[in-house]
């Protein structure tokens, strides 16, 4: 039992402290979290702003160094990872959503989902034939061509998600992906990646204090003063 | 979607910023070729009518003749010499030359001056000035007999005119002083008063006599290249062959190192004005670049996240700067071919600044403002600006390659 369980990990945090220097001041953002995050897990990092949350999304996504701990993704330690070899475990295994859909403006929607594929340098061919299949699971059939400034919303934010699971990633990391949308998109939205968790396992972690997210979670992860207070599994 | 093509568009992100920077660049090949463009004009302009003014692009003359020119020292088997020369790749012309100072008396007055004897059938408009500036009269008419042509100053001063007759005295071969009379067959106006008040065209077969030359004697073979940027390369190659071992063997920047030090030091304050030119270009590029990269930090910070390196950012912005260049100099050609068309063709006359004798390191040009430009210079134009613009886009692409996603992104 505790071998399938270490084989189906995909993040585990081992005693991870992020302090961050504020003039003379030092603030612990991330204070001693130990977390496992398991394959096909749809979990949410809950709590209030400034909790910590985003912070330790940050420190999984490699975007940020720990000050202490470690942050192992699959086998690989990425506290001991330079930044090309940081940058290699993003592009090959994390997906990222952001709250702003930060899509490249110049970019079509296909070109957008494409182009982590394109920095991975896949062929073009099977480029094209995940990009379609990709767009076409999340809703964005027939908007290939449309540029991030002629999509609503909720079309934005869906290329995003294409963007993010068209690598198969071994986990997607959502920030408040549902903060910038009406509550109809944010349904859909969160429908939609339910589905992509239910039917292709993706994992999904997300930091989050919409009450809808929390709701559709099956796992929630509530963090306060940088530390977590509770780590609930919903049956 | 590759990195250049996502460059290209992103080039087009401000339509309007993207075409001001492409215009400074444009702008600075517009006065790139208009200053390189008339360094090359007037610089071969004066080589040119200096070489045309007697000793020619090079000057193969007797040992130390130039250092210390004497009718003693002469120019033996020269025929010889002319002909191995006109052997050689960019010769267009070799003419044989005896030069000396003389004094020419009319009944009235003594006036000293320079003559350059030649034989006409040598010599025309296009290698002699003196030809090419007859105003009054005709030229010699062959390298024997007694005509002679003076400046129209030089004529003016002596009171004489057409037909009448004038005495000159030098020195011979052995040093001593010699006389003949010859008598006016024309006048020549180059619009320089020294040049037209003390210089006498002679026939060269007479003043050989005169002096006491055998007829392959000389002072100098001028030599006339095609192309007055051969005279370094051809003067090497005369020098190190055996035909040539005992004589001098002089380019123009040799023979006339007057006019050389004043095309150097215009060369250098040209040179410096077009570096100044360049860094207000580079400038603008790097103002522009630094400004979009800065605008993008967040964008450069998506990117980052996703799994883009930095080194791939770096190559982004480069890629940027790189189209910029290619659209700059686009534009540029389109601007500058028509302006530089007419200036080389027809170009601008500066007679009323001016006046007609407008002259460089005592050398005589035309006061008419025109372009031109040599292939080499053509191709350090467009490769010194684009290499500008890489260059100012360095930085700011070095900047994007250092953007840190985490605090880029306020946010995931």
């Amino acid at each position: 039992m505790q071998a399938t369980i270490i084989q189906n990990q995909i993040v585990e945090l081992r005693h991870l402290c992020k302090i961050y220097q504020q003039g003379d001041m030092q603030v612990k953002a991330v204070d001693d979290v130990s977390l496992v995050i398991h394959k096909g897990d749809f979990a949410a990092l809950c709590g209030p702003s400034g909790s910590g949350k985003t912070s330790i999304l940050n420190l999984i996504g490699g975007l940020d160094v720990a000050s202490s701990g470690k942050v192992m993704l699959e086998d690989i330690d990425l506290s001991t990872l330079t930044n090309t070899a940081l940058s290699e475990q993003r592009k090959n295994r994390i997906g990222f959503v952001f709250q702003s859909y930060n899509l490249i403006p110049v970019m079509t929607a296909y070109e957008n989902a494409a182009f982590v594929l394109d920095l991975q340098g896949t062929d073009k061919k099977e480029c094209r034939q995940r990009v379609m299949k990709t767009l076409a699971d999340v809703g964005l059939q027939g908007l290939e061509n449309r540029r991030p400034d002629e999509m609503s919303g909720g079309q934005q934010q869906r290329v995003a998600i294409a963007r993010a699971i068209v690598t198969r990633p071994a986990i997607v990391l959502a920030d408040e992906p549902t903060a910038n949308v009406d509550s109809h998109t944010a349904e859909s939205l969160l429908d939609l990646m339910q589905a992509l968790n239910q039917q292709h396992g993706i994992t999904f972690l997300f930091s989050t204090h919409d009450p809808r997210v929390i709701e559709r979670a099956k796992r929630i992860i509530q963090v306060q003063d940088g530390q977590i207070v509770s780590d609930d599994h919903k049956t | 979607m590759n990195l250049n093509t996502l460059a290209w568009r992103n080039l087009w992100r401000h339509k309007r910023r993207t075409l001001i920077t492409a215009s400074s660049i444009a702008f600075g090949v517009l006065l790139a070729v208009t200053f390189t463009g008339a360094g090359d004009y007037f610089y071969t302009r004066m080589i040119d009518a200096g070489a045309n003014m007697g000793m020619g692009h090079i000057s193969i003359m007797a040992p130390d003749y130039n250092r210390a020119p004497s009718s003693k020292k002469r120019l033996q088997q020269a025929n010889q010499h002319k002909l191995a020369v006109e052997q050689l790749d960019n010769v267009k012309s070799v003419a044989s030359r005896v030069q000396g100072q003389a004094m020419f008396a009319s009944a009235r007055k003594s006036i000293g001056g320079v003559f350059f004897a030649i034989d006409p059938e040598q010599e025309n408009s296009d290698n002699n000035l003196f030809i090419k500036a007859m105003v009054e009269g005709e030229m010699l008419s062959s390298a024997s007999g007694s005509s002679i042509v003076l400046g129209i100053e030089l004529a003016k001063r002596l009171k004489l005119k057409i037909g009448k007759k004038v005495v000159y005295t030098t020195t011979d071969n052995r040093g001593d002083i010699v006389s003949a009379i010859a008598r006016i067959s024309g006048l020549f106006e180059t619009g320089s008063d020294e040049i037209d008040g003390s210089v006498a065209v002679l026939p060269l077969h007479k003043v050989q006599q005169v002096l006491g030359y055998q007829k392959d004697e000389v002072s100098v073979l001028a030599v006339i290249l095609s192309d007055q940027r051969h005279s370094d390369q051809l003067r090497d190659k005369m020098q190190a062959m055996a035909e040539f071992s005992d004589t001098e063997v002089l380019n123009w920047q040799q023979t006339q190192p007057d006019l050389a030090g004043m095309i150097a030091v215009d060369k250098s304050a040209n040179r410096i004005g077009q570096l100044l030119i360049a860094l207000l270009v580079a400038a603008g590029i790097l103002n522009t670049m630094l400004m979009s990269v800065l605008e993008r930090r967040h964008e450069f910070g998506v990117m980052i996240a996703v799994g883009m390196s930095p080194k791939n950012l770096f190559l982004l912005v480069m890629f940027e700067s790189f189209w910029l260049a290619v659209l700059g100099l686009i534009i540029g050609v389109i601007v500058t071919t028509p302006w530089f068309l007419y200036m080389s063709q027809t170009g601008l006359d500066l007679t009323s600044a001016y006046g007609d004798d407008f002259s460089f390191g005592g050398v005589l040009i035309d006061p008419i403002f025109k372009l031109r430009l040599f292939s080499e210079s053509i191709i350090a134009i467009l490769i010194g600006l684009f290499g500008l613009t890489l260059l100012s886009g360095a930085y700011p692409a070095w900047q994007a390659g250092r953007v840190v996603p985490v605090e880029s992104l306020k946010t995931l």
